[in-house]
């Protein structure tokens, strides 16, 4: 049963444009800040933080603050997050005044060394006590930085997730594969900060822009509901031919969602799909329909769809969802491969029925402004069921309202930011939000009361240099490339050989030739070299260069 | 193992299925015993696409293979190639631990262990990882560490690897004839192995091994591999720009290439005339002789310079330069050609030291299977290379075939 959730009422809050901020703490932070600035992608107030002096200096956002400045000189932290959260203390007033008056908040940051472990919960505090949504962007260290900073990483990212509404993790030995192995070590960095970047676009656009089935920030946190858990992301965009279902695989091509395998397990996904004027219906419905296949009938899918003139030609596919650590180890751990399989196999007609129905009366329905709770029954979709809706809608409230609610205690107290209360307060935020969530018509119980441990979470990784996110994968069997039939590029496409074929040489090489000059080629992978098409006729190639 | 060994090499090439049965005997020498091959139908630039016609024509060169040979066969080395192989070279420094001075073979294994512990991207499997040389203390070339007094031993290795599902395809493909896949060779390694003697890969020697879909490239110096890979281009490439150049099917394209073509066409006056004839033999259309050799060379150069492109950095050191076989290398005026983009000395070889069924030996189209068939007796003389496992079971399978006899 696919679900679907609006609610008018924020989309009428919403038209007053929400204000945005991104925090970058830190080395890893300031960089992707730096990206962010560069691309100029988000409207939004950037402010990076650090304890190095001459770190902040070269930083290109607008704002800068510099942490700790009569405690540490101008000199980093040393990776020591003692320093960095003390840094942080002293500085707390510029970062409130920063950071104050905004809706949302990002922070980014690279957990590990000093600054950014031991700055990142006090700003999140702080910006929790502001009465804004916090979303975080972390990055976890190479397995090869050694245990001391995992350790460090792991100790931050409990303070941290208690303190901020989603967490958007990354672990820097899955970025790894976002480049190839030759690639040179800047590049696979620069693309590291692209991905972490793009997830910060996507997310602060998705609740912003307006579009034809609008997504708000509540879809959002519900698809990041699981408090402890770990984001997936995927961000895919294409052009030219076939671009619905190119742009859907390089979301999918995302390594934190694992060419769609985590998407197995979610409870919940988000997708947003934008296009410039020229995006069509039938677009739409084939990549949802395309989606339907990687995950299970029981997702609660969150779509929306937007047109956005300055994509042009191209479409956007957005994927967020989140898994919680107990599912995420629990799969690693226990689970028999059998248990993944029957879900990637089973058809899912109901789904894919409404899926494909649906983009057709939404878009009727968004005219005649009725509410937008709809809900997917078996092969037809009726109206909508107040029922669900009734569910769900405290529940945001709820959610939305205690976001903010305990915060003030802890402004009021306006404690000394000493360790011991700061565990103790988060505890206790903690068990409320456990009260809290029980009531929630949750369809396992179980996960809310224990709470995920890290430290059963992370020596999977650290062990084999794998994240454990490899480890549910190695558990399903190997290259899916034929399983996954329908929904797999064919045998030798680009896909599976280049994982990073950039856009760019694509393009070049679709122009150089069209298939119909690749004769009896036309359906193999493309030989590409220096940005030409080896498999068009060489005199063809040839001639055309001359004709230039 | 006093009794000889007969081992079959399967290559799925683009345009050919074959099989070689051969006797790999104790002196070194191998006989070929059977020789079978069979046009090949769903193969493209060297992969795989049709299965089942594949196994339609693997049927058949087997049964031409086994026939003459007297000889059934259960496994073979499976020759595999495409655009997806890479290779790279590797060194693992393994430091000894202080109290030990003398290197063991664990520690030979651990020096390994950390060559090969490179980033391949995760869809990717090893296919070979060859030890060029150990180095000990600084000291290159040495080809057997064991025993040696030494601080840090260095292993270095060149790796080749391939995606692995394109790998399993090949494999599955095979295994569903059905034949027990012994060994997955790249199928430049195996026609070196025939291609290349000593003194040629010691004075530094590239081979080109031109099939019908792609150009596997192998290249050596001082005795040790230093490059290898796999441009996707072939024969086939060249008779599609015939097809395409002259608006004739394919298939009358290729033979055209095979009967006319030649990559040359400087000599030849401009008003020579083909004449191109359908299957009966009624006159499609005349074609400048020049016209066409022009096609057939632009793109034979172009293949013969993105394997140089590849291998640009070692080109200097080729002493005794470059070896052309396969299919392609059949082709007339390629060694000019060659020539021409290499700048060193070019051979055109089929596979040199074996002995038996004639004719197929010489004929460059059968380095490769050949090869494998030398491949497998390399790997049986070289046992450290065989992993226990392996080993144990090639005794069980040894075992069993006296019971069975």
């Amino acid at each position: 049963m696919v679900e679907y959730h609006r609610n008018p009422t924020t989309e009428l809050a919403t038209s007053s444009p929400l204000k945005t901020c991104i925090v970058g703490i830190g080395g890893a932070g300031g960089s992707v800040l730096d990206r962010i600035t560069m691309d100029r992608a988000v409207d939004a107030t950037l402010v990076t933080m650090h304890t190095d002096i001459r770190v902040l200096s070269h930083s290109m956002s607008p704002v800068k603050i510099q942490l700790g400045v009569e405690l540490m000189r101008g000199i980093g932290a040393g990776g020591d997050p003692e320093l960095g959260r003390e840094a942080a203390m002293y500085s707390r007033e510029q970062i409130r005044n920063a950071i104050q008056g905004h809706d949302t908040i990002f922070i980014c940051v690279g957990l590990g060394g000093g600054t950014g472990s031991g700055a990142a919960p006090v700003v999140a505090e702080i910006a929790k006590s502001t009465g804004a949504l916090v979303f975080l962007t972390a990055t976890m260290p190479f397995s090869f930085e050694g245990k001391r900073r995992l350790t460090q990483a792991e100790d931050s990212l409990k303070q941290l997730q208690n303190r901020t509404d989603a967490l958007i993790l990354f672990e820097n030995n899955r970025m790894g594969e976002l480049s190839l192995p030759k690639d040179g070590i800047q590049k696979a960095f620069v693309q590291a900060d692209q991905l972490i970047a793009q997830s910060l676009r996507a997310v602060s656009t998705i609740v912003t822009t307006p579009g034809l089935v609008k997504l708000g920030i509540d879809d959002l946190t519900s698809a990041l509901s699981t408090s402890n858990g770990r984001c997936l992301f995927g961000f895919g965009e294409a052009r030219g031919q076939n671009r619905g279902s190119e742009a859907l695989k390089r979301a999918l091509k995302s390594p934190l969602i694992d060419q769609g395998r985590l998407l197995h397990q979610t409870k919940t996904l988000l997708v947003h799909i934008a296009g410039g004027d020229s995006l069509t219906l039938v677009e739409v419905d084939s990549i949802m329909k395309q989606l339907g296949k990687n995950v299970p009938d029981q997702t609660h899918i969150l779509f929306g769809v937007a047109v956005d003139p300055k994509l042009g030609e191209s479409i956007s596919v957005t994927l967020i969802s989140s898994l919680g650590l107990t599912q995420l180890n629990t799969l690693a751990a226990a689970a028999p491969p059998s248990e993944m399989l029957p879900l990637k196999e089973r058809a899912m007609p109901s789904m894919l029925s409404a899926v494909a129905a649906k983009p057709a009366t939404q878009l009727k329905n968004v005219p005649a402004a009725e509410p937008m709770d709809m809900l997917f029954g078996n092969d037809q979709f009726s109206l909508p069921e107040p029922q669900a809706a009734v569910v769900e809608q405290p529940d945001m409230f709820e959610q939305e309202s205690f976001a903010s609610e305990p915060e003030p205690v802890v402004n009021a107290e306006e404690i000394p930011f000493e360790e011991e209360i700061f565990e103790e307060v988060a505890e206790t935020e903690v068990a409320e939000q456990i009260s809290h969530q029980i009531p929630e018509p949750e369809p396992e119980p179980v996960k809310p009361i224990v709470r995920p441990r890290i430290e059963d979470f992370i020596p999977n990784s650290t062990a084999r240099s794998n994240t454990n996110l490899t480890a549910v994968v190695a558990r399903a069997p190997t290259p899916t490339v034929e399983e996954e039939a329908p929904f797999a590029p064919p045998l030798n496409s680009v896909a599976a050989k280049k994982p990073l074929v950039s856009t760019q040489e694509e393009q070049i090489a679709f122009r150089f030739g069209g298939d119909e000059d690749r004769g009896r080629f036309k359906n193999t992978e493309p030989a590409l070299a220096g940005g030409e098409d080896l498999d068009v006729p060489t005199w063809m190639r040839l001639k055309r260069k001359l004709k230039k | 193992m006093a009794k000889s060994t007969i081992y079959a090499g399967l290559e799925i090439g683009t345009s050919k299925i074959c099989v070689v049965i051969g006797e790999a005997k104790r002196d070194g020498t191998i006989k070929i015993l059977g020789v079978g091959t069979a046009p090949s139908r769903g193969v493209r630039k060297g992969e795989i696409i049709d299965f089942a016609k594949v196994q339609t024509c693997l049927n058949d060169a087997l049964v031409r293979a086994e026939e003459p040979s007297d000889v059934m066969i259960r496994t073979v080395f499976l020759g595999v190639s495409g655009g997806h192989i890479e290779s790279m070279n590797s060194r693992g420094a393994y430091r000894l631990p202080e109290d030990q001075s003398e290197i063991t073979e664990d520690d030979v294994e651990e020096a390994k262990e950390i060559a090969r512990n490179i980033p391949i991207s995760q869809d990717n499997v090893f296919l070979h990882s060859v030890t060029r040389q150990y180095i000990v203390d600084g000291q290159e070339a040495v080809r057997n560490p064991i025993g040696r007094e030494g601080r840090i031993l260095e292993a270095d290795y060149h790796i080749i690897h391939g995606l692995r599902g394109r790998v399993q395809n090949a494999v599955k493909c095979v295994r569903e004839i059905p034949l027990e896949v012994e060994d997955v060779v790249f199928t430049a390694i195996a026609a070196a192995q025939v291609v290349l003697n000593r003194d040629a890969k010691a004075q530094g020697s590239l081979m080109i091994d031109i099939g019908g879909g792609t150009a596997d490239y192998v290249l050596y110096e001082d005795g040790m591999i230093a490059a290898s890979g796999c441009v996707p281009l072939g024969g086939d490439h060249i008779t599609q720009d015939i097809a395409m150049a002259l608006q004739i099917p394919h298939q009358r394209a290729e033979d055209v290439k095979v009967t006319e073509g030649s990559c040359l066409f400087d000599d030849i006056p401009p008003d020579e005339m083909l004449r191109i004839e359908d299957d009966n033999g009624f006159v499609l259309g005349e074609i400048e002789r020049a016209f066409l050799n022009e096609v057939i060379y632009l793109r034979t150069r172009e293949i013969l310079e993105q394997v140089k492109v590849r291998c640009q950095e070692h080109i200097g050191r080729l002493a005794a330069g470059v070896y052309l076989t396969g299919g392609t290398s059949l082709m007339k005026g390629i060694d000019v050609v060659a020539q021409d983009v290499f700048e060193r000395k070019v051979t055109r070889a089929g596979s040199a030291p074996v002995s038996g069924v004639t004719a197929t030996f010489e004929n460059p189209q059968f380095s490769a299977p050949i090869g494998l068939i030398r491949y497998a007796q390399i790997l049986d003389q070289e046992k450290p290379f065989m992993s226990p496992l392996k080993r144990l079971g090639r005794k069980m399978a040894d075992l069993l075939s006296v019971i069975i006899l």
